[in-house]
């Protein structure tokens, strides 16, 4: 279901005689006619009619304009895979890269590989073997066990796309196509560490042991795990936290994605909880939430040494899966989605290389694969 | 979201309010199929590529992103001695002074003439300078900006970053409404006064407003823009929705459960309510024509102007009445 759709059932009556009182104030006004004025609007002669409001299915990402690339099908589609959870709620897509079940995802929306699985298009699933995990790119090269046969992308040129170029990708984790631009200038995106998504009390009280929570970032990993204000933090990943600064170098040091344990102080009770840390950048731009970021910001979004930037409307679950050229070249994997307009793909220069040699590396000597 | 208009609904069910009040801005739909864009191929999409890229270096040096107190937004130059068009929320008022980017990363400053602010248009001057400044046209012909166009924009979303420089988007009109063109261009916060383009490089919108659905990007046409520039270019500061919306008869509608067209709600101190008509009332006709949807309803209270009468039959509790009702003037949002 699309969002649309959710919102078009949310709207009740009482939704609309709401808003309709408090927004709309009335007053009275003086209406200024001028004769000029009728001369220069071209709706006061409506001397021609507009077209009514474009159909979805006309719109760029309608189903009559994806019709367009249909036949890039067989090069993007069917090389994109779901990862899902082995209880098989949808985590990110993969990108296959080697015919044995070589594929490559996102790294850190999968820090537990033996948690997850892979689902083909025609449902058959597979359980996962780490390869190789690179906290640079953000990538892990993993292979389905016992799945060969497959059909790998075929990788193009990045480096001569320009602004504009359209670029074709998956959405709904691997199941449809979704057209979209390259739309700014490639470049480095640097790091910022992790973060909880907390605002601090820098003077924590002399007799309260810990440090308290004075604010939390709204859809921020703290929030998500169920930390409150004024709860008092006592230990971050088990070492015992008395000043504001040590909590923030001990969650900004570490990677977007992972869990750490948090032990904390709540009306008088301790109590523990897991947050799953992310880009200090994606919490500190979106405190206040991400409701217009459409489907979400993925962990992380930061400390990539060079992407493509598109505007593919894509969910972060779209992560992880391959983005083509109308040619059906793959140019790139995505990698985080970031705001409303923007998503960053890895262009295939960066990765690809290193990626076959891990690969290389990998296959010689061969290593025992297990049939489930 | 700061850097767009503050009252911004943000939850989904006022946002898809606010559509349909917009939609009651939109002519007359002549309910056909004639216009629309047959299936696009690899080759259309292609050509639209290539045109992009081909335009882009004439249109990109034109782009300016815009720093005010409140916070970052963009803008457009539209003629060699530096007038800019923006969107009305970015200066705020006239006479603002506001710190300018140029794509380079130049900086100078401009201040802000008039401003339409129902529309969201404005007007503002960059600093003199001996050089002319590079420029774009702006689309003097605004029912060409029809819905099913391609069309693409420009704009500094988040700000101006000199490492990544401006963001385009690449998409098609969906709506045409008096005042102003909804898109499929995704924009977001510091897109604000951004242009839209045409694929002959003018310029046919001014980003303006979003709502949550990555389809719901609202541009101001040129339509207040053309109509008010000479007020504009005098520094005046318009309020009012002029004219062109049609007649105002303040109710809002719904399909009830038994596919009729029920009033939903009475806005306070409107023509509707004065005639004495209710919430939950079902209209059964209008000027004697049937009324079988929103649309239609729309587009018939829509064709008639300020000051016309219309006769309306409705049904509440098994009772038919009707009623004759004078239509106003559509007040303006509050938007301040």
């Amino acid at each position: 279901m699309t969002k649309g759709e959710t919102c078009a059932r949310a709207s009740g009556i009482s939704t609309s005689s709401f808003e309709l009182r408090h927004s709309f104030v009335i007053r009275k006004f003086v209406i200024r006619h001028s004769a000029v004025l009728l001369l220069l609007s071209p709706f006061f002669a409506h001397a021609e009619s507009p077209r009514p409001t474009l159909p979805p299915e006309q719109r760029t990402n309608g189903r009559q304009t994806l019709a367009a690339v249909t036949q890039l099908k067989p090069l993007t589609l069917e090389c994109a895979v779901r990862i899902e959870s082995v209880l098989g709620r949808p985590i990110c897509t993969a990108t296959i890269v080697g015919t044995e079940g070589y594929l490559l995802t996102k790294a850190s929306e999968v820090p537990d590989l033996d948690k997850a699985r892979v689902r083909f298009a025609d449902g058959r699933t597979a359980a996962l073997r780490e390869v190789h995990r690179e906290v640079r790119y953000d990538l892990v090269l993993a292979q389905a066990v016992g799945v060969t046969g497959l059909r790998a992308v075929s990788f193009g040129a990045a480096k001569p796309l320009a602004l504009g170029q359209w670029l074709c990708s998956t959405a709904d984790v691997g199941k449809e196509p979704r057209i979209g631009i390259v739309s700014a200038q490639r470049r480095r995106i640097p790091g910022t560490g992790a973060a909880l998504g907390i605002r601090m009390d820098e003077k924590t009280p002399k007799e309260v042991k810990g440090v308290r929570i004075i604010g939390i970032a709204s859809e921020s990993p703290a929030e998500i795990a169920g930390l409150q204000e004024n709860d008092v933090l006592l230990k971050i990943a088990g070492e015992a936290v008395a000043q504001y600064r040590r909590v923030h170098e001990l969650v900004n040091k570490r990677q977007p994605g992972e869990v750490i344990e948090v032990r904390y102080l709540r009306k008088d009770k301790e109590e523990t909880c897991r947050v799953r840390l992310a880009s200090r950048t994606k919490v500190l731009q979106n405190w206040e939430g991400e409701d217009f970021a459409n489907g979400g910001i993925s962990l992380r979004s930061d400390n990539f040494p060079e992407v493509l930037q598109h505007d593919i409307p894509l969910y972060p679950s779209d992560m992880g899966g391959p983005v083509a050229t109308l040619e059906g070249k793959v140019v790139g994997i995505n990698i985080a989605r970031v705001d409303r307009v923007t998503t960053f793909a890895l262009p295939v220069e960066a990765f690809w290389p290193e990626v076959q040699k891990w690969m290389q590396a990998d296959r010689h000597p061969p290593k025992a694969v297990l049939v489930k | 979201m700061r850097f767009f208009r503050t009252q911004l609904p943000r939850r989904a069910a006022t946002i898809l309010v606010v559509m349909q009040i917009i939609a009651a801005f939109a002519p007359a739909s002549d309910g056909s199929e004639k216009h629309a864009t047959s299936k696009t191929d690899l080759a259309t999409l292609l050509r639209i590529q290539t045109d992009v890229q081909k335009l882009l270096p004439q249109v990109r040096p034109a782009l300016v992103a815009i720093q005010t107190g409140g916070g970052t937004a963009s803008g457009v130059i539209i003629s060699a001695d530096g007038l800019l068009l923006t969107a009305a929320h970015v200066p705020g008022g006239p006479g603002k002074d506001m710190r300018v980017i140029l794509e380079d990363g130049s900086v100078t400053t401009a201040k802000s003439l008039g401003l339409d602010k129902a529309t969201d248009a404005a007007l503002a001057q960059l600093k003199k300078r001996e050089k002319p400044w590079p420029f774009v046209k702006l689309s003097r012909e605004v029912i060409k900006a029809q819905p099913g166009e391609w069309c693409f924009a420009l704009g500094h979303p988040g700000g101006f970053d000199k490492s990544r420089g401006p963001v385009l988007r690449v998409g098609k009109i969906i709506k045409q409404t008096a005042n102003s063109l909804h898109t499929d261009c995704v924009l977001m916060g510091g897109d604000s006064g951004g242009p839209l383009f045409n694929f002959t490089g003018e310029v046919i919108g001014i980003h303006s407003q979003i709502w949550e659905n990555r389809d719901q990007n609202v541009h101001v046409s040129m339509a207040p823009f053309l109509r008010s520039w000479d007020a504009m270019q005098k520094s005046q500061v318009i309020k009012v929705w002029g004219i062109g919306a049609g007649g105002y008869l303040g109710v809002a509608t719904v399909m009830s459960d038994d596919v009729e067209l029920e009033v939903a709600d009475v806005i306070e101190g409107s023509p509707a309510q004065k005639a004495g008509v209710r919430a939950g009332d079902v209209i059964l006709s209008v000027n004697d024509d049937a009324m079988t949807d929103q649309q239609q309803f729309t587009a018939t209270v829509r064709s008639k102007a300020a000051g016309d009468t219309l006769k309306l039959k409705l049904r509440s509790g098994g009772k038919e009445r009707e009623l004759a009702v004078k239509l106003a003037q559509k007040p303006q949002e509050d938007s301040e």
